[in-house]
Protein backbone atom coordinates (compact mmCIF):
# COMPACT_ATOMS: atom_id res chain seq x y z
CA UNK A 1 0.00 0.00 0.00
CA UNK A 2 1.43 3.39 -0.88
CA UNK A 3 2.20 5.49 2.17
CA UNK A 4 0.72 8.96 2.61
CA UNK A 5 2.40 11.56 0.44
CA UNK A 6 4.66 13.85 2.37
CA UNK A 7 3.82 17.49 2.87
CA UNK A 8 6.63 19.93 3.37
CA UNK A 9 6.32 23.55 4.43
CA UNK A 10 9.47 25.48 3.64
CA UNK A 11 9.23 27.52 6.81
CA UNK A 12 12.85 28.11 7.67
CA UNK A 13 12.53 31.50 5.99
CA UNK A 14 13.76 30.46 2.58
CA UNK A 15 10.30 30.71 1.06
CA UNK A 16 7.61 31.07 3.73
CA UNK A 17 6.68 34.65 4.64
CA UNK A 18 4.60 33.62 7.69
CA UNK A 19 1.39 35.06 6.30
CA UNK A 20 -1.10 32.57 7.72
CA UNK A 21 -2.98 32.01 4.46
CA UNK A 22 -2.53 28.24 4.71
CA UNK A 23 -3.65 28.24 8.35
CA UNK A 24 -6.94 29.97 7.63
CA UNK A 25 -7.98 27.76 4.76
CA UNK A 26 -6.87 24.31 5.92
CA UNK A 27 -10.21 22.51 6.27
CA UNK A 28 -8.87 20.42 9.14
CA UNK A 29 -7.27 23.31 10.98
CA UNK A 30 -4.05 21.36 11.25
CA UNK A 31 -1.47 24.09 10.56
CA UNK A 32 -0.41 26.41 13.37
CA UNK A 33 1.61 29.60 12.98
CA UNK A 34 3.31 31.45 15.81
CA UNK A 35 5.30 34.42 14.56
CA UNK A 36 7.96 32.68 12.48
CA UNK A 37 7.30 29.13 13.53
CA UNK A 38 4.94 26.83 11.67
CA UNK A 39 3.84 23.53 13.06
CA UNK A 40 1.65 21.13 11.23
CA UNK A 41 -0.16 18.03 12.41
CA UNK A 42 1.04 15.26 10.14
CA UNK A 43 -1.55 12.79 11.49
CA UNK A 44 -4.61 14.95 10.83
CA UNK A 45 -3.61 16.25 7.39
CA UNK A 46 -5.35 14.49 4.49
CA UNK A 47 -2.99 15.86 1.81
CA UNK A 48 -5.92 17.65 0.17
CA UNK A 49 -3.43 20.19 -1.24
CA UNK A 50 -5.70 23.17 -0.63
CA UNK A 51 -2.95 24.89 1.35
CA UNK A 52 -0.57 24.43 -1.57
CA UNK A 53 -2.87 26.56 -3.73
CA UNK A 54 -3.54 29.09 -0.99
CA UNK A 55 0.13 29.85 -0.34
CA UNK A 56 1.00 33.04 -2.24
CA UNK A 57 4.67 32.19 -2.57
CA UNK A 58 4.67 28.44 -3.20
CA UNK A 59 6.26 27.43 0.09
CA UNK A 60 4.27 24.21 0.47
CA UNK A 61 5.14 21.10 -1.45
CA UNK A 62 3.49 17.73 -1.51
CA UNK A 63 5.24 14.81 -3.12
CA UNK B 1 5.66 29.05 36.14
CA UNK B 2 3.34 31.70 34.79
CA UNK B 3 0.33 32.25 37.04
CA UNK B 4 -3.12 31.24 35.93
CA UNK B 5 -5.40 34.23 35.40
CA UNK B 6 -9.07 35.13 35.71
CA UNK B 7 -10.97 37.90 33.98
CA UNK B 8 -14.52 38.83 32.91
CA UNK B 9 -13.81 39.17 29.22
CA UNK B 10 -10.88 37.53 27.43
CA UNK B 11 -10.03 38.82 23.95
CA UNK B 12 -7.78 36.65 21.77
CA UNK B 13 -5.91 38.74 19.21
CA UNK B 14 -4.97 42.42 19.29
CA UNK B 15 -5.84 43.40 15.72
CA UNK B 16 -8.35 46.19 15.09
CA UNK B 17 -11.35 43.95 15.86
CA UNK B 18 -9.84 42.68 19.11
CA UNK B 19 -8.74 46.08 20.37
CA UNK B 20 -12.12 47.65 19.59
CA UNK B 21 -13.98 44.83 21.32
CA UNK B 22 -11.69 45.05 24.34
CA UNK B 23 -12.01 48.81 24.58
CA UNK B 24 -15.80 48.83 24.42
CA UNK B 25 -16.11 45.99 26.92
CA UNK B 26 -13.87 47.91 29.35
CA UNK B 27 -15.77 51.15 28.76
CA UNK B 28 -18.92 49.31 29.78
CA UNK B 29 -17.37 48.26 33.04
CA UNK B 30 -15.94 44.78 32.41
CA UNK B 31 -12.55 43.56 33.54
CA UNK B 32 -10.85 42.79 30.23
CA UNK B 33 -7.69 40.91 29.28
CA UNK B 34 -6.44 40.94 25.67
CA UNK B 35 -3.75 38.47 24.60
CA UNK B 36 -1.62 38.73 21.46
CA UNK B 37 0.75 36.08 20.20
CA UNK B 38 3.05 38.51 18.46
CA UNK B 39 5.73 40.50 20.22
CA UNK B 40 4.60 43.71 18.58
CA UNK B 41 1.00 44.72 17.97
CA UNK B 42 0.39 45.69 14.33
CA UNK B 43 3.65 44.25 13.05
CA UNK B 44 4.41 42.71 10.64
CA UNK B 45 1.72 44.46 8.60
CA UNK B 46 -0.47 42.16 6.51
CA UNK B 47 -2.51 44.79 4.73
CA UNK B 48 -2.89 47.03 1.68
CA UNK B 49 -3.60 49.84 4.15
CA UNK B 50 -6.53 51.35 2.25
CA UNK B 51 -9.68 52.27 4.15
CA UNK B 52 -12.79 54.40 3.83
CA UNK B 53 -13.29 56.97 6.51
CA UNK B 54 -16.98 57.70 7.09
CA UNK B 55 -17.27 54.94 9.73
CA UNK B 56 -14.51 56.18 12.02
CA UNK B 57 -16.80 58.56 13.93
CA UNK B 58 -19.36 55.85 14.56
CA UNK B 59 -16.83 53.78 16.49
CA UNK B 60 -15.09 56.85 17.99
CA UNK B 61 -11.66 56.45 16.43
CA UNK B 62 -9.98 59.83 16.26
CA UNK B 63 -7.71 60.79 13.37
CA UNK B 64 -4.07 60.37 14.34
CA UNK B 65 -0.62 59.99 12.97
CA UNK B 66 -1.63 56.64 11.49
CA UNK B 67 -3.13 58.55 8.57
CA UNK B 68 -0.59 58.39 5.80
CA UNK B 69 -2.28 59.78 2.67
CA UNK B 70 -5.78 61.11 2.09
CA UNK B 71 -6.89 60.13 -1.40
CA UNK B 72 -9.45 61.90 -3.61
CA UNK B 73 -10.77 58.87 -5.37
CA UNK B 74 -10.35 55.43 -6.80
CA UNK B 75 -9.69 54.39 -10.39
CA UNK B 76 -10.91 51.09 -11.79
CA UNK B 77 -8.91 49.78 -14.76
CA UNK B 78 -10.36 47.22 -17.18
CA UNK B 79 -8.10 44.60 -18.79
CA UNK B 80 -7.41 46.88 -21.77
CA UNK B 81 -6.86 49.65 -19.20
CA UNK B 82 -9.86 51.77 -19.83
CA UNK B 83 -10.42 53.77 -16.67
CA UNK B 84 -13.44 54.52 -14.56
CA UNK B 85 -12.94 57.05 -11.82
CA UNK B 86 -14.86 57.05 -8.57
CA UNK B 87 -14.39 60.30 -6.74
CA UNK B 88 -15.27 61.37 -3.27
CA UNK B 89 -18.48 63.05 -4.37
CA UNK B 90 -20.27 60.13 -5.90
CA UNK B 91 -18.71 57.48 -3.74
CA UNK B 92 -20.35 59.17 -0.74
CA UNK B 93 -17.14 59.20 1.27
CA UNK B 94 -16.36 55.60 0.38
CA UNK B 95 -12.83 56.57 -0.54
CA UNK B 96 -10.56 57.70 2.20
CA UNK B 97 -7.17 57.05 3.64
CA UNK B 98 -4.08 55.07 3.04
CA UNK B 99 -2.84 54.39 6.55
CA UNK B 100 0.17 53.16 8.47
CA UNK B 101 -1.47 49.95 9.60
CA UNK B 102 1.06 49.23 12.35
CA UNK B 103 0.48 52.70 13.83
CA UNK B 104 -3.28 52.26 13.48
CA UNK B 105 -3.33 48.92 15.27
CA UNK B 106 -1.09 50.27 18.01
CA UNK B 107 -3.31 53.32 18.47
CA UNK B 108 -6.39 51.13 18.92
CA UNK B 109 -4.50 48.98 21.44
CA UNK B 110 -3.44 52.15 23.29
CA UNK B 111 -7.07 53.33 23.35
CA UNK B 112 -8.05 49.93 24.76
CA UNK B 113 -5.29 50.02 27.38
CA UNK B 114 -6.30 53.55 28.36
CA UNK B 115 -9.86 52.32 28.85
CA UNK B 116 -8.52 49.82 31.39
CA UNK B 117 -7.78 46.73 29.29
CA UNK B 118 -4.84 44.54 30.40
CA UNK B 119 -2.67 43.47 27.46
CA UNK B 120 -0.34 40.47 27.31
CA UNK B 121 2.14 40.18 24.43
CA UNK B 122 3.82 37.05 23.16
CA UNK B 123 0.91 35.14 24.62
CA UNK B 124 -0.86 32.71 22.33
CA UNK B 125 -4.08 30.82 22.95
CA UNK B 126 -3.33 27.17 22.17
CA UNK B 127 -6.70 25.55 22.94
CA UNK B 128 -10.00 26.25 24.65
CA UNK B 129 -11.05 25.39 28.18
CA UNK B 130 -14.54 23.96 28.19
CA UNK B 131 -17.14 23.15 30.79
CA UNK B 132 -19.37 20.74 28.88
CA UNK B 133 -20.06 22.64 25.67
CA UNK B 134 -19.43 26.06 27.14
CA UNK B 135 -16.16 27.84 26.52
CA UNK B 136 -14.75 29.06 29.84
CA UNK B 137 -11.35 30.39 28.80
CA UNK B 138 -8.18 29.19 27.13
CA UNK B 139 -4.99 27.31 27.58
CA UNK B 140 -2.25 29.69 26.57
CA UNK B 141 1.48 30.00 26.32
CA UNK B 142 3.32 33.12 27.39
CA UNK B 143 6.95 33.27 26.31
CA UNK B 144 6.65 29.54 25.71
CA UNK B 145 5.30 28.73 29.19
CA UNK B 146 1.87 27.12 29.47
CA UNK B 147 -0.84 28.54 31.73
CA UNK B 148 -4.61 28.99 31.83
CA UNK B 149 -6.90 31.97 31.59
CA UNK B 150 -10.48 31.59 32.82
CA UNK B 151 -13.21 33.94 31.68
CA UNK B 152 -16.99 33.70 31.37
CA UNK B 153 -16.80 35.54 28.04
CA UNK B 154 -14.13 34.64 25.48
CA UNK B 155 -13.77 36.56 22.20
CA UNK B 156 -12.13 35.05 19.12
CA UNK B 157 -10.52 38.01 17.33
CA UNK B 158 -7.66 35.96 15.92
CA UNK B 159 -7.96 37.17 12.35
CA UNK B 160 -8.03 35.24 9.09
CA UNK B 161 -6.46 32.14 10.66
CA UNK B 162 -9.72 31.83 12.62
CA UNK B 163 -8.66 28.91 14.77
CA UNK B 164 -10.41 29.89 17.98
CA UNK B 165 -13.85 29.68 16.37
CA UNK B 166 -13.10 26.29 14.91
CA UNK B 167 -11.83 25.04 18.26
CA UNK B 168 -15.22 26.11 19.64
CA UNK B 169 -17.04 24.18 16.93
CA UNK B 170 -18.31 27.26 15.08
CA UNK B 171 -18.05 26.50 11.37
CA UNK B 172 -15.78 29.19 9.96
CA UNK B 173 -14.21 27.02 7.28
CA UNK B 174 -14.08 28.59 3.86
CA UNK B 175 -13.93 26.97 0.45
CA UNK B 176 -11.24 27.71 -2.10
CA UNK B 177 -13.62 29.93 -4.03
CA UNK B 178 -14.24 31.95 -0.87
CA UNK B 179 -10.65 33.07 -0.40
CA UNK B 180 -8.16 35.25 -2.20
CA UNK B 181 -4.48 34.48 -1.77
CA UNK B 182 -2.65 37.80 -1.54
CA UNK B 183 0.83 39.16 -1.99
CA UNK B 184 2.01 42.73 -1.82
CA UNK B 185 5.24 44.63 -2.24
CA UNK B 186 5.87 48.05 -0.86
CA UNK B 187 7.71 49.72 -3.72
CA UNK B 188 9.64 52.93 -3.97
CA UNK B 189 10.45 55.00 -7.03
CA UNK B 190 7.17 54.15 -8.78
CA UNK B 191 4.99 56.44 -10.93
CA UNK B 192 1.78 56.30 -8.92
CA UNK B 193 -0.68 59.15 -8.49
CA UNK B 194 -0.95 60.08 -4.85
CA UNK B 195 -4.55 61.25 -5.37
CA UNK B 196 -5.91 57.81 -6.23
CA UNK B 197 -6.15 54.22 -5.14
CA UNK B 198 -5.96 52.17 -8.34
CA UNK B 199 -7.55 48.78 -9.03
CA UNK B 200 -6.79 46.59 -12.06
CA UNK B 201 -9.41 43.96 -12.87
CA UNK B 202 -9.70 40.93 -15.12
CA UNK B 203 -7.25 38.24 -16.14
CA UNK B 204 -4.33 40.12 -14.57
CA UNK B 205 -5.69 38.80 -11.26
CA UNK B 206 -8.23 35.98 -11.67
CA UNK B 207 -11.05 36.37 -9.16
CA UNK B 208 -9.34 39.33 -7.51
CA UNK B 209 -7.50 42.47 -8.54
CA UNK B 210 -4.16 44.24 -8.53
CA UNK B 211 -4.12 47.24 -6.20
CA UNK B 212 -1.92 50.31 -6.02
CA UNK B 213 -2.35 52.30 -2.83
CA UNK B 214 -0.12 55.40 -2.74
CA UNK B 215 1.99 56.11 0.32
CA UNK B 216 3.43 59.42 -0.94
CA UNK B 217 6.71 60.43 -2.57
CA UNK B 218 6.90 57.64 -5.13
CA UNK B 219 6.11 55.00 -2.53
CA UNK B 220 3.14 52.64 -2.95
CA UNK B 221 1.67 49.35 -1.83
CA UNK B 222 1.46 47.22 -4.97
CA UNK B 223 -0.46 44.04 -4.31
CA UNK B 224 -2.62 41.31 -5.71
CA UNK B 225 -5.38 38.96 -4.67
CA UNK B 226 -6.13 35.80 -6.66
CA UNK B 227 -9.12 33.57 -5.94
CA UNK B 228 -7.70 30.28 -4.64
CA UNK B 229 -10.05 28.22 -6.82
CA UNK B 230 -8.51 29.91 -9.87
CA UNK B 231 -4.91 29.19 -8.87
CA UNK B 232 -3.40 26.81 -11.39
CA UNK B 233 0.10 26.37 -10.04
CA UNK B 234 1.84 27.08 -6.74
CA UNK B 235 2.88 30.71 -6.15
CA UNK B 236 0.41 32.03 -8.73
CA UNK B 237 -0.15 35.16 -6.64
CA UNK B 238 3.53 35.99 -6.96
CA UNK B 239 3.69 35.01 -10.62
CA UNK B 240 0.71 37.23 -11.54
CA UNK B 241 1.96 40.17 -9.49
CA UNK B 242 5.47 39.99 -10.90
CA UNK B 243 4.03 39.78 -14.40
CA UNK B 244 1.81 42.81 -13.84
CA UNK B 245 4.75 44.82 -12.55
CA UNK B 246 6.97 43.74 -15.46
CA UNK B 247 4.28 44.92 -17.90
CA UNK B 248 4.03 48.37 -16.34
CA UNK B 249 7.21 50.40 -16.86
CA UNK B 250 6.20 52.95 -14.20
CA UNK B 251 6.36 50.11 -11.67
CA UNK B 252 8.96 47.85 -13.26
CA UNK B 253 11.55 50.54 -12.55
CA UNK B 254 10.57 50.59 -8.87
CA UNK B 255 12.36 48.88 -6.03
CA UNK B 256 10.76 46.53 -3.55
CA UNK B 257 11.38 47.35 0.08
CA UNK B 258 8.87 45.10 1.80
CA UNK B 259 6.79 42.03 1.07
CA UNK B 260 3.68 40.75 2.79
CA UNK B 261 1.13 38.07 2.09
CA UNK B 262 -2.01 36.68 3.55
CA UNK B 263 -5.47 35.34 3.05
CA UNK B 264 -8.62 37.35 2.55
CA UNK B 265 -12.03 35.73 2.84
CA UNK B 266 -14.52 36.68 0.14
CA UNK B 267 -17.37 34.54 1.43
CA UNK B 268 -21.00 35.22 2.18
CA UNK B 269 -21.61 36.13 5.83
CA UNK B 270 -21.33 33.20 8.26
CA UNK B 271 -24.53 31.71 9.64
CA UNK B 272 -23.24 31.61 13.19
CA UNK B 273 -20.69 33.73 15.04
CA UNK B 274 -21.49 32.90 18.69
CA UNK B 275 -21.68 29.83 20.91
CA UNK B 276 -21.91 29.33 24.67
CA UNK B 277 -19.18 31.42 26.27
CA UNK B 278 -17.72 32.70 23.01
CA UNK B 279 -18.20 35.33 20.30
CA UNK B 280 -16.19 35.83 17.10
CA UNK B 281 -15.38 39.20 15.56
CA UNK B 282 -13.53 40.63 12.56
CA UNK B 283 -11.72 38.37 10.10
CA UNK B 284 -12.17 35.49 12.55
CA UNK B 285 -15.91 35.80 11.83
CA UNK B 286 -15.24 36.23 8.07
CA UNK B 287 -16.53 39.81 8.10
CA UNK B 288 -14.37 41.04 5.24
CA UNK B 289 -16.26 42.78 2.45
CA UNK B 290 -16.24 40.11 -0.29
CA UNK B 291 -16.20 42.67 -3.09
CA UNK B 292 -13.46 45.03 -1.90
CA UNK B 293 -11.51 42.69 0.37
CA UNK B 294 -11.48 45.41 3.04
CA UNK B 295 -11.93 44.19 6.60
CA UNK B 296 -10.66 46.90 8.92
CA UNK B 297 -13.88 48.91 9.05
CA UNK B 298 -16.21 45.95 9.50
CA UNK B 299 -14.00 44.48 12.23
CA UNK B 300 -14.09 47.76 14.15
CA UNK B 301 -17.81 48.32 13.69
CA UNK B 302 -18.64 44.79 14.84
CA UNK B 303 -16.04 45.12 17.62
CA UNK B 304 -17.90 47.99 19.21
CA UNK B 305 -21.10 45.95 19.29
CA UNK B 306 -19.29 42.82 20.47
CA UNK B 307 -17.51 44.60 23.32
CA UNK B 308 -20.71 46.18 24.53
CA UNK B 309 -22.57 42.85 24.58
CA UNK B 310 -19.58 41.11 26.21
CA UNK B 311 -19.66 43.55 29.13
CA UNK B 312 -23.43 43.19 29.48
CA UNK B 313 -23.18 39.39 29.50
CA UNK B 314 -20.44 39.45 32.12
CA UNK B 315 -22.47 41.83 34.30
CA UNK B 316 -25.60 39.71 33.92
CA UNK B 317 -23.64 36.54 34.62
CA UNK B 318 -25.15 35.06 31.46
CA UNK B 319 -22.60 34.22 28.76
CA UNK B 320 -24.99 31.92 26.93
CA UNK B 321 -25.43 31.83 23.19
CA UNK B 322 -28.96 33.06 23.76
CA UNK B 323 -27.65 36.20 25.45
CA UNK B 324 -25.07 36.64 22.68
CA UNK B 325 -27.89 36.85 20.11
CA UNK B 326 -27.83 40.53 20.92
CA UNK B 327 -24.43 40.69 19.24
CA UNK B 328 -25.34 38.26 16.49
CA UNK B 329 -28.37 40.37 15.59
CA UNK B 330 -26.59 43.66 16.21
CA UNK B 331 -23.72 43.16 13.81
CA UNK B 332 -25.99 41.66 11.19
CA UNK B 333 -28.37 44.62 11.36
CA UNK B 334 -25.42 46.92 10.74
CA UNK B 335 -23.37 44.95 8.18
CA UNK B 336 -25.05 41.88 6.78
CA UNK B 337 -27.16 43.36 4.00
CA UNK B 338 -24.17 45.06 2.36
CA UNK B 339 -21.95 42.03 2.87
CA UNK B 340 -24.51 39.84 1.17
CA UNK B 341 -25.15 42.25 -1.69
CA UNK B 342 -21.42 42.67 -2.32
CA UNK B 343 -20.95 38.92 -2.16
CA UNK B 344 -23.57 38.48 -4.91
CA UNK B 345 -21.87 41.15 -7.01
CA UNK B 346 -18.50 39.49 -6.47
CA UNK B 347 -19.86 36.08 -7.45
CA UNK B 348 -20.90 37.63 -10.75
CA UNK B 349 -17.72 39.63 -11.28
CA UNK B 350 -15.39 36.66 -10.94
CA UNK B 351 -17.12 35.02 -13.91
CA UNK B 352 -16.79 37.98 -16.30
CA UNK B 353 -14.57 37.72 -19.34
CA UNK B 354 -11.99 40.39 -20.08
CA UNK B 355 -14.15 41.59 -23.00
CA UNK B 356 -17.12 42.12 -20.70
CA UNK B 357 -14.98 43.94 -18.13
CA UNK B 358 -13.75 46.20 -20.89
CA UNK B 359 -17.28 47.01 -21.98
CA UNK B 360 -18.50 47.71 -18.46
CA UNK B 361 -15.64 50.06 -17.67
CA UNK B 362 -15.83 51.68 -21.11
CA UNK B 363 -19.53 52.40 -20.66
CA UNK B 364 -18.89 53.93 -17.27
CA UNK B 365 -15.83 55.92 -18.26
CA UNK B 366 -17.86 58.52 -20.13
CA UNK B 367 -20.77 59.03 -17.77
CA UNK B 368 -21.19 60.99 -14.58
CA UNK B 369 -23.07 58.95 -12.08
CA UNK B 370 -25.09 60.84 -9.53
CA UNK B 371 -24.71 58.12 -7.00
CA UNK B 372 -22.61 55.02 -7.21
CA UNK B 373 -24.71 51.93 -6.78
CA UNK B 374 -25.22 48.72 -8.67
CA UNK B 375 -28.48 49.93 -10.23
CA UNK B 376 -27.02 53.15 -11.64
CA UNK B 377 -23.97 51.34 -12.95
CA UNK B 378 -26.12 48.81 -14.77
CA UNK B 379 -28.29 51.52 -16.29
CA UNK B 380 -25.24 53.29 -17.66
CA UNK B 381 -23.84 50.06 -19.09
CA UNK B 382 -27.24 49.11 -20.54
CA UNK B 383 -27.37 52.28 -22.63
CA UNK B 384 -24.14 51.50 -24.42
CA UNK B 385 -23.92 47.70 -24.34
CA UNK B 386 -27.40 46.27 -23.75
CA UNK B 387 -26.15 42.75 -24.41
CA UNK B 388 -23.82 42.97 -21.40
CA UNK B 389 -26.50 43.77 -18.85
CA UNK B 390 -28.39 40.62 -19.76
CA UNK B 391 -25.93 38.77 -17.56
CA UNK B 392 -26.90 40.99 -14.65
CA UNK B 393 -30.66 40.73 -14.78
CA UNK B 394 -30.74 39.38 -11.25
CA UNK B 395 -29.63 42.79 -10.02
CA UNK B 396 -32.26 44.85 -11.80
C1 LIG C 1 -2.50 41.27 1.84
C2 LIG C 1 -3.70 41.84 2.52
C3 LIG C 1 -4.13 43.13 2.19
C4 LIG C 1 -5.24 43.68 2.82
N1 LIG C 1 -5.60 44.97 2.52
C5 LIG C 1 -6.61 45.56 3.18
C6 LIG C 1 -6.93 46.93 2.94
O1 LIG C 1 -6.28 47.62 2.15
N2 LIG C 1 -7.97 47.47 3.62
C7 LIG C 1 -8.70 46.75 4.54
O2 LIG C 1 -9.65 47.30 5.13
N3 LIG C 1 -8.41 45.47 4.79
C8 LIG C 1 -7.38 44.85 4.13
N4 LIG C 1 -7.08 43.54 4.41
C9 LIG C 1 -7.86 42.83 5.42
C10 LIG C 1 -7.46 43.33 6.81
O3 LIG C 1 -6.07 43.21 6.96
C11 LIG C 1 -8.19 42.53 7.87
O4 LIG C 1 -9.56 42.56 7.58
C12 LIG C 1 -7.96 43.08 9.28
O5 LIG C 1 -6.65 42.96 9.67
C13 LIG C 1 -8.88 42.33 10.24
O6 LIG C 1 -8.63 42.69 11.57
P1 LIG C 1 -8.81 41.62 12.72
O7 LIG C 1 -8.60 42.37 13.98
O8 LIG C 1 -10.06 40.87 12.53
O9 LIG C 1 -7.65 40.57 12.49
P2 LIG C 1 -6.05 40.77 12.46
O10 LIG C 1 -5.69 42.16 12.14
O11 LIG C 1 -5.54 39.69 11.59
O12 LIG C 1 -5.62 40.50 13.97
C14 LIG C 1 -5.63 39.22 14.54
C15 LIG C 1 -4.60 39.17 15.64
O13 LIG C 1 -4.75 37.99 16.40
C16 LIG C 1 -3.49 37.47 16.70
N5 LIG C 1 -3.65 36.04 16.97
C17 LIG C 1 -3.96 35.07 16.07
N6 LIG C 1 -4.04 33.87 16.68
C18 LIG C 1 -3.79 34.09 18.00
C19 LIG C 1 -3.71 33.22 19.14
N7 LIG C 1 -3.93 31.91 19.02
N8 LIG C 1 -3.42 33.76 20.33
C20 LIG C 1 -3.18 35.10 20.45
N9 LIG C 1 -3.23 35.96 19.41
C21 LIG C 1 -3.53 35.46 18.19
C22 LIG C 1 -2.66 37.78 15.48
O14 LIG C 1 -1.28 37.77 15.77
C23 LIG C 1 -3.18 39.16 15.11
O15 LIG C 1 -2.44 40.18 15.72
C24 LIG C 1 -5.97 42.93 3.78
C25 LIG C 1 -5.56 41.64 4.10
C26 LIG C 1 -4.44 41.09 3.48
C27 LIG C 1 -4.00 39.72 3.85
S1 LIG D 1 -2.93 19.34 2.66
FE1 LIG D 1 -5.03 19.90 3.27
S2 LIG D 1 -5.29 18.97 5.31
FE2 LIG D 1 -3.07 18.98 4.89
S3 LIG D 1 -2.34 20.90 5.81
FE3 LIG D 1 -2.80 21.34 3.65
S4 LIG D 1 -4.92 22.12 3.67
FE4 LIG D 1 -4.56 21.07 5.65
S1 LIG E 1 0.66 30.32 3.15
FE1 LIG E 1 2.80 29.87 2.54
S2 LIG E 1 3.94 31.72 3.09
FE2 LIG E 1 1.98 31.85 4.16
S3 LIG E 1 2.40 30.93 6.20
FE3 LIG E 1 1.62 29.28 4.90
S4 LIG E 1 3.47 28.31 4.03
FE4 LIG E 1 4.11 30.32 4.84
Amino acid sequence: MPSKKSLHIESSGQLCIYCGACVGICPLNCIYLDETRITFDERVCTRCEICVKACPVGAIEID
Amino acid sequence: MVQNLKTDVLVIGAGPAGSMTAKWAAKHGAKVLMIEKRQEIGSPVRCGEGMSKEWLKEVEIKPGRWINVEVEGARIYSPSEKVFEINEKHAGNEVGYVVERDEFDKQLAIDAANAGVEVLLKTAATSLLKDGNRVVGVKAKAFGEPFEIRAPVTIGADGFESQVGRWAGIPTNIAMRDMDTCLQYRMTNVDCDVRYCDFFLGRVAPGGYVWIFPKGEGLANVGIGVQVSQVSSPADARTYLDRWIANHPGYAKGKKIDMVGGGVSISAPLKQTVADGIMLVGDAARMIDPLTGGGIANGCIAGKICGTVAAEAAAAGDPSKEFFQKYEKGWRARLEEKLYRNWLAKEKLVTLSDTTFDKVVDALAGVRLEKLNVHNILRAVHEKYPEVTKEFEAFL
